[in-house]
């Protein structure tokens, strides 16, 4: 997780863990006069499958983050990276995204230990090994074409695999979504990940530069853009899919 | 049309995190063992894809159609109507393409499209098709629903106007001649737009193309709700999803990369092994997202209380799950004879079922059809959306205007090889 928003989040999170999520309400505020819909639901919930296979008991405070996540995105994060992306050449975009892969690696590496995956672990050892020396400290992904693959593994990961539940569904602040489980895992990596910056023994400064370009990089890195798929019911299917995703990453 | 695997899909590859290379530099086809069905889902992969552009300069732009205020707070992503330009640095032909049910102006088939006109030396605008929710919010309309060919093509008409005079004052665009075109729903809707341009003559359009348009929009559509159907086949419906999962699941677990690329995605599909009624069942889906799409958009502008609550306001905040969860059971057979029947009839006490279904078809128009030289038709011959006899009717409308392609299922070739390559011989023709 980029630096600049982590203290942010070691505050923020339990906040808003603890009022927010209780506080904001997302069942409609009916009129006087309402009539309800015509197409009535089914009795038993169940038989609605994958569209109730998830509950959102927070789900007032999420939509109010997901808006503000469409809204930031289109006001600071994109514009940002736009910029980024018409000042940078593109082998040093490749670059970038390189070295924070290569520095990802840690705590795939720790985690995939954690959950006994020891191909796995070998193989992301291998590549950090190499990308960091012949790849001139992760700037190149020299492991690759010679077959140690790029794996995906983080502590949320590892929680799914001793058996720990998703939780509830939770959008996070600019990150977008997540589960309770996920943020957790999280907050984990990022001190792996704090370790592995603090080895390079920068100036805070520096360490400020390095985590806004990840920031920057992270996004630039995701296609996705709020509402493009146009539809009202984009909250529900992202929720959908990013519930699903992770169990199919951690039944990996 | 939209995809519910291609969609998790695009998110695992988002998530993957890693750079898209900007050119692939090879075109792979697939072994996959081919049906219209899978061409439908995966695209007709068993031909080698066509030679796109990477990057083209696309200019994104919006209109104001519908008084901003008047368009529901819960549809905030959508006020103003979003199309696209590319343009020629010089005077040069325009032409129109119009998407398919349920899709915008930038979906992926739009691009291919979009992508192949400009490079063939075309100023091209793209629109949303009018049953996207883009559209629905951003139109006057309060009166007719979605569907009704005639009155679609009323408002392609208007909008196309008012986005060509503002290419013109913002864009400088200069137009040496017009041209239209629209896969699937967009092609029917292209053909009811060139009949209304032979009245009203704002364009005077010299080509125009039809790509896998349904004959008739009652029988397509039926088609595509039987293969997902809730009402009757409920618990079987759902437990073949939960299938689906585990096998592409099953199937990621073994791959060696996490990582996902054109050749993992295939191989996912290869080792899932979809049997037809499952291919059915994504198609069919994934039509039921796009409608139901429509409907809400439908709903929260017309105050027509079919999946929300009617004489209520929808917040920006507030649950839509319930709306989707209703939309999902509706059919467009529902919506057909629930919405659009009763709204016909309202204009006409006396019309029945079986005359508006033949209103929204290819059949209401077929005079103009078979005798407008400028009109062609391109099609599989095993799209899943013609209904038996209706593919030997476009042979018979369009005749020798007609190119008829064995395989491709609905719109699986349009990024192919042979299908582009007919498409620029088509357009080469006869247009200055």
């Amino acid at each position: 997780m980029p630096m600049f928003i982590e203290q942010y989040y070691r505050k923020a999170v339990c906040i808003v863990l603890s009022c927010a999520l209780i506080a904001c309400s997302a069942t409609p505020k009916l009129e006087e006069g309402a009539i309800a819909p015509e197409v009535k639901l089914p009795d038993n919930h169940q038989e609605l499958g994958l569209m109730s296979a998830y509950a959102d008991p927070w789900e007032g405070f999420n939509r109010r983050m997901y808006y503000f996540n469409a809204k930031a995105d289109q006001y600071v994060l994109l514009p940002v990276v736009d910029g980024y992306k018409k000042i940078t050449p593109d082998f040093v975009e490749v670059g970038v995204n390189n070295f924070f892969s290569n520095l990802g690696e840690i705590s795939t590496f720790i985690n995939s230990l954690l959950q006994f995956k020891i191909g796995v672990a070998g193989e992301t050892l291998g590549r950090f090994a190499l990308n960091s020396t012949v790849g001139l400290a992760g700037l190149l992904d020299v492991a690759t074409p010679i077959g140690l693959v790029e794996q995906d593994e983080d502590f949320g990961q590892t929680l799914g695999y001793w058996g720990v539940g998703a939780g509830p569904y939770l959008v996070l602040p600019l990150l977008g979504p997540s589960s309770l489980r996920d943020v957790t895992g999280l907050a984990f990596d990022s001190i792996a990940y704090q370790q592995a910056v603090d080895e390079l023994g920068m100036k805070a400064d520096e360490e400020l530069f390095l985590s806004l370009l990840q920031s920057i990089d992270a996004r630039a890195s995701l296609p996705f853009r709020y509402y493009a798929s146009g539809s009202a019911f984009e909250y529900e299917n992202l929720r959908l899919l990013y519930l699903k995703y992770r169990e199919i990453l951690i039944a990996r | 049309m939209r995809y519910v695997i291609s969609l998790l899909l695009v998110l695992i590859t988002a998530c993957a995190s890693n750079l898209q290379p900007e050119v692939v530099a090879e075109t792979p086809v697939c072994d996959l063992p081919y049906s219209r069905y899978q061409a439908t889902v995966t695209g007709y992969c068993q031909e080698p894809r066509a030679n796109f552009a990477a990057s083209v300069p696309v200019i994104n732009k919006s209109i104001t159609i519908k008084p901003l205020a008047k368009i529901p707070e819960v549809f905030w992503f959508h006020k103003r109507m979003n199309y696209s330009l590319l343009k020629q640095d010089a005077e040069a032909p325009v032409i129109f393409v119009i998407a398919g049910t349920g899709a915008g102006y930038d979906s992926a088939k739009m691009i291919n499209l979009q992508k192949n006109f400009y490079q063939q030396g075309y100023h091209v605008i793209s629109l949303s098709s009018p049953t996207f929710a883009n559209f629905i919010v951003n139109s006057n309309n309060t009166k007719y629903m979605p569907g009704n060919l005639a009155h679609d093509a009323e408002e392609l008409y208007n909008v196309m106007k008012l986005v060509w005079q503002q290419v013109q004052d913002e864009d400088q665009v200069v137009a040496s001649s017009f041209a239209i075109t629209g896969y699937s729903l967009g092609g029917a809707h292209s053909a009811f737009v060139s009949l209304l341009d032979e009245q009203q003559q704002a364009f005077n359009f010299e080509k125009v193309l039809l790509i896998n348009p349904p004959v008739s929009l009652f029988n397509s559509v039926s088609i595509l709700d039987q293969y997902f159907d809730l009402r009757n086949n409920r618990q079987a419906s759902i437990a073949m999803f939960d299938q689906i999962f585990e096998r592409f699941s099953d199937g990621y677990s073994a791959q060696a990369s996490s990582n996902f690329d054109q050749d993992s995605i295939f191989n996912l599909f290869k080792n899932a092994h979809l049997t037809e009624a499952e291919l059915k069942l994504l198609i069919g889906a994934s039509f039921r997202m796009s409608s139901s799409d429509m409907i809400f958009a439908l709903d929260a502008s017309f105050n027509s209380g079919a999946i929300t609550y009617k004489n209520h306001e929808i917040d920006k905040f507030e649950s839509l799950t319930h709306s989707m969860q209703r939309a999902s059971d509706i059919t467009f057979v529902n919506y057909f004879e629930g919405a659009m029947l009763p709204r016909a009839q309202q204009e006409d006490a006396n019309i029945t079922k079986d005359e508006l279904v033949h209103r929204y078809s290819l059949y209401a128009i077929e005079d103009y059809l078979k005798n407008a030289e400028k009109i062609s038709l391109v099609t599989n011959a095993d799209d899943i959306i013609l209904a038996p006899g209706e593919v030997e009717y476009l042979q018979d409308v369009f005749d020798e205007r007609a190119k008829i392609f064995p395989r491709g299922g609905h719109c699986g070739n349009m990024d192919r090889v042979s299908f582009v390559t007919h498409l620029n011989a088509t357009f080469s023709q006869g247009v200055k």
